[in-house]
C-alpha cells in the first residue's frame, strides 16, 4: 500500500478544490451579486440623499436622525412590527405544535387531513389575502355576518387601527402549513421508547407531553422559531395588498415604510436607513435567541448537566 | 448522429435570433400606458394605426400596472432604459419635469387650431412642462330606479345639491331592513339595506370638497399649504360624517381607487361621486339606469379637472417620440376608442365652445351619454368651462408625497372615526409643509 505523501495530497486536493470552487462558483457569484453587493450598497445608499433621478447628496447620519427624533410614524411602524411578529409568531407555533401532534395520531384520511393543512402555504398569497379581505369586511363579511346572526355589532376587523394587527396575524396563523410538516416530521422521530418507559411508569399523556415530546421536539421549535421570526418581522405583503399601511397606521409595518418611503416617495436614502434598522434588529433577535438557546435546548447524545 | 441533432436542434434555435437582428428598418420607439385591458385594446388599436400609416417609425406599447407605474418608470430612468414617450401618472409629472428627465415640449402646440384648455396644463412655478392627454372631471351619478322607488326627482342638471340638500336626499333614499330611514325611531345603522350616497374618498378627490367649501389645499402657485384652514378640515369632517353620524354612506376606511365600484356599482348605494371616465370604463358593463348631475356643492359650485399626461421622455429617439405623441394625443387620433366610448374627454376648447365641437362627440350616437344632450351639454361641457379648477398636481410638487403617502394613510383615521380632520390635519401639516418643499 502507497503511503499517501504530503505531494501526492497536494495533488490530489487541488484537483478536487477546483472541482468544487467551479460547481459553487454560480452559487458563489449570485450571493455576492443578488445579496452581499446589494447589501452593502444599502448602507452605504442610507447615508445619502437620492431621489432616483437627481444626484446622489452625502448627509452623514441625518437620516437616521432623522428617523429617531423628527418622524412621526416611525416608533408607530416599530412597535406595530413587533406586535406582528409576536402574535404571528407564537400564534403559528402554538397552532402548528397542535395541528401536528393531531396529525402524528392514526386518524382516518390521515393523508387528506394532512394536505388540507399545509394547502394555505402552497396557495397564491395574493388570492389568500383577496379571500381574507372578504371574510373581515366590515359591511359584507362572512365573519361579521356570523356575529350579526347571533346579535352582535359588526367588528371593525380590517378598519380599525387596534384590530388590524391581530387580524393579519390570524391570516399567518393559517398560513403556517410549512411549520406544521416541520413540526411532524420531528414528532415522528421522538423515540418511542420514552413515552413507553414513562407509560410503565405511571405517566399520564400530559407529562409525557411536557417531559418528553416538548425537550426532544426543542432543536425544531428553535428552527421554526427562528425562521419564523425573521420571516415575520419583514411582514409586507399583507400592508401592500389588502391595508395600505392603514388604517391610519394599524399595519404600517417597518418594510411596507421602507418600501413606501423609498420607492413611492422617491426618497431612497431614507428607506435604506429604515433598512438597515430593520437588519439590526432582527440581528438583535436573532442573537438573543441564539445565546439563550443553551439553556433551553436539548439535543440528543448530550451529556446530562 | 446525437451529435448532429444536437447541431441542427442549436441551429434552429438561433434563427429567430438571426431574423430579428435583421430588423425592418424602422425606427423601434415604446409608449408606456397603464390601464386593464380594455384600455390596452383601445391603445393598441391606436397604434396600429400610426405604424401602418408610415414607415418610419414603429411604436411599441408598453403596458404596466396603475399602482406600480411611477416606480417602475423611475427603476427605468435609473437604468438608462426609460421608454421613448408614456404616459405620466398626474403627481409625477413635476418630479419628473423638475429632474430633467422630460423632454420640452412647450411648443407642442403653437400654432395649432387645437388648444389644449388652461386648466389641464401642468406648470412648474408658472412655465408649462406638459398637457394632459384629455380632460376628466368629477361629476355626481345617481341610479334612477332607486330614485324612482323613492319617488324622489332626480338631481338637475343645472342647478347642484346644496350639502343639507344633498345629505336630506340621501336620507330618504337610504333604509334598513324594517324600512326605516336615518333619524326615524327604531332605525338600526347595523341592518342598513340601501345607503343613499357615496362621496368617493379616494384621497386627490377629496381636494373638490375643500375647494366647494371656500377653502383650498395649496395656493395657487404651489408654494404654500392651506389645508389646515377651517374650511379645509370641516370639508373632510363632513364626507366622513355622511357614514359616521348621518349613516346614509357605508364606511370605507382604506379608499381604492374604485369610487363607482363601492358606491353606486354595487348596486346598494343611490349616488355616487367618481370621474368622468366611469361613463366608457364601468358603465357599459353595469345594468344600471343611471343619470349624471353636477356634484353637490358646501358653498361654492365646483368641480376638479384631472388627466393623465402623455410626455416626451428625453432619449434616443425624442424627435420620433415628439412626432408620435403630437399625433396620438389629437383627439383625431383617440376618437374612437377613447372619446367616443366615454373614457376621455376633448381636451381642446374647440370641443367645449363650438356647437359644431360639441356635437362632433355627444352628438355622436356612440356617446354614451347621447341619449341625454340637455343633460351631457350641462354636465359635462359647461360644468368643465364654468366651473372645474385644476386638481392640485398641476402647480404643486411632490403630490405623491403630500396626497399618496401622507394624506392617504393619515386620513384613515378620520374615516374609521377614530379621530378628528381637525386633530390629523394638524397633526400632519408640518410634514406636508415640508414635502412640497422637498427638491
Amino acid at each position: 500500500m502507497t503511503v499517501l505523501t504530503k505531494k501526492h495530497m497536494i495533488r490530489y486536493n487541488r484537483g478536487e478544490t477546483r472541482a468544487a470552487w467551479i460547481c459553487l462558483l454560480p452559487s458563489v457569484i449570485g450571493l455576492v451579486c443578488i445579496t452581499y453587493i446589494p447589501m452593502i450598497a444599502s448602507f452605504t445608499l442610507s447615508l445619502f440623499n437620492w431621489n432616483g433621478l437627481g444626484e446622489m447628496k452625502y448627509i452623514g447620519l441625518d437620516n437616521y436622525i432623522r428617523l429617531f427624533t423628527r418622524d412621526t410614524k416611525f416608533y408607530g411602524s416599530l412597535l406595530t412590527t413587533l406586535e406582528y411578529a409576536c402574535l404571528s409568531v407564537i400564534g403559528s407555533i402554538i397552532y402548528s405544535m397542535i395541528i401536528a401532534m393531531l396529525l402524528n395520531r392514526k386518524v382516518p384520511a390521515r393523508g387528506f387531513f394532512r394536505a388540507v393543512f399545509y394547502l394555505p402555504y402552497v396557495l397564491p398569497v395574493l388570492a389568500v389575502y383577496l379571500g381574507w379581505k372578504w371574510l373581515f369586511d366590515y359591511n359584507h363579511g362572512l365573519f361579521n355576518y356570523l356575529i350579526k346572526l347571533n346579535g352582535g355589532t359588526s367588528v371593525k376587523f380590517l378598519d380599525s387601527s387596534t384590530m388590524v394587527t391581530p387580524s393579519l396575524a390570524l391570516i399567518a396563523v393559517w398560513l403556517s402549513g410549512n411549520l406544521i410538516v416541520i413540526f411532524l416530521a420531528g414528532l415522528q422521530n421522538v423515540p418511542r421508547t420514552y413515552h413507553e418507559a414513562a407509560e410503565i411508569d405511571g405517566a399520564n399523556a400530559w407529562h409525557r407531553f411536557w417531559k418528553i415530546t416538548i425537550p426532544c421536539m426543542t432543536p425544531i421549535i428553535f428552527y421554526n422559531l427562528l425562521m419564523s421570526l425573521v420571516t415575520n418581522l419583514q411582514v409586507i405583503t399583507p400592508a401592500l395588498s389588502l391595508t395600505q399601511g392603514g388604517p391610519g397606521t394599524g399595519s404600517y409595518f417597518m418594510c411596507y415604510m421602507l418600501y413606501t418611503q423609498a420607492f413611492k416617495s422617491h426618497k431612497y436614502g431614507y428607506g435604506s436607513a429604515i433598512a438597515v434598522i430593520l437588519f439590526l434588529i432582527i440581528a438583535v433577535f436573532t442573537g438573543i435567541l441564539f445565546a439563550t438557546s443553551k439553556g433551553w435546548i436539548f439535543y440528543e447524545g448530550d451529556e446530562k448537566e | 448522429m446525437k451529435k448532429l441533432l444536437a447541431i441542427v436542434l442549436c441551429l434552429a434555435l438561433m434563427l429567430p435570433v438571426i431574423a430579428l437582428a435583421e430588423g425592418d428598418g424602422r425606427v423601434h420607439i415604446t409608449y408606456s400606458f397603464w390601464g386593464d385591458q380594455t384600455e390596452f385594446e383601445s391603445v393598441q388599436k391606436v397604434l396600429d394605426e400610426y405604424n401602418q400609416m408610415q414607415d418610419k417609425v414603429f411604436v411599441e406599447p408598453m403596458q404596466i400596472p396603475n399602482e406600480q407605474y411611477t416606480e417602475t418608470l423611475v427603476n427605468y430612468a435609473i437604468a438608462d432604459q426609460l421608454p421613448d414617450c408614456g404616459m405620466v401618472n398626474e403627481n409625477s409629472v413635476l418630479f419628473f419635469a423638475r429632474n430633467g428627465v422630460m423632454a420640452d415640449v412647450s411648443d407642442m402646440y403653437a400654432g395649432e387650431e387645437l388648444q389644449p384648455m388652461d386648466c389641464i396644463t401642468f406648470k412648474d412655478d408658472g412655465t408649462p412642462v406638459g398637457y394632459s392627454s384629455c380632460n376628466e372631471i368629477l361629476i355626481m351619478y345617481y341610479n334612477k330606479d332607486m330614485f324612482d322607488a323613492a319617488g324622489e326627482p332626480y338631481p338637475s342638471a343645472d342647478k347642484p345639491y346644496t350639502w343639507d340638500e344633498f345629505v336630506e336626499v340621501a336620507k330618504r333614499l337610504t333604509f334598513d331592513e324594517a324600512g326605516k330611514h336615518p333619524g326615524e325611531d327604531g332605525f338600526n345603522p347595523e341592518k342598513i339595506v340601501q345607503y343613499g350616497a357615496f362621496v368617493n374618498n379616494w384621497t386627490w378627490q377629496m381636494e373638490v370638497w375643500a375647494l366647494s367649501n371656500g377653502g383650498a389645499w395649496f395656493s395657487d402657485d404651489g408654494k404654500q399649504c392651506l389645508i389646515n384652514s377651517p374650511e379645509a378640515i370641516e370639508s373632510i369632517q363632513k364626507v366622513a360624517d355622511l357614514a359616521l353620524v348621518e349613516h346614509v354612506a357605508p364606511l370605507n376606511v382604506i379608499p381604492e381607487d374604485n369610487g363607482v365600484g363601492v358606491g353606486i356599482g354595487s348596486k346598494t348605494v343611490a349616488m355616487t361621486t367618481d370621474g368622468t371616465w366611469r361613463l366608457g370604463t364601468d358603465f357599459p358593463n353595469l345594468d344600471i339606469n343611471y343619470g349624471i348631475a353636477p356634484l353637490p356643492m358646501m358653498k361654492e359650485n365646483v368641480t376638479l379637472c384631472t388627466s393623465g399626461l402623455t410626455g416626451v421622455f428625453k432619449g434616443k429617439h425624442q424627435q420620433e417620440a415628439y412626432d408620435f405623441v403630437k399625433w396620438y394625443t389629437r383627439e383625431e387620433s383617440n376618437w374612437e376608442s377613447l372619446v367616443l366610448t366615454g373614457i376621455w374627454l376633448p381636451k381642446s376648447e374647440y370641443f367645449y365652445k363650438t356647437e359644431e365641437g360639441i356635437s362632433k362627440w355627444l352628438g355622436n350616437e356612440k356617446y354614451p351619454y347621447n341619449k341625454d344632450m340637455e343633460t351631457g351639454k350641462k354636465v359635462l361641457v359647461e360644468y368643465t368651462m364654468n366651473n372645474a379648477k385644476p386638481a392640485c398636481w398641476y402647480y404643486t410638487p411632490n403630490t405623491q408625497i403630500t396626497t399618496n403617502e401622507i394624506l392617504f394613510t393619515a386620513l384613515q383615521s378620520v374615516w374609521s372615526g377614530e379621530r378628528t380632520a381637525e386633530d390629523v390635519i394638524n397633526e400632519i401639516y408640518p410634514d406636508l409643509c415640508e414635502a412640497i418643499l422637498i427638491d
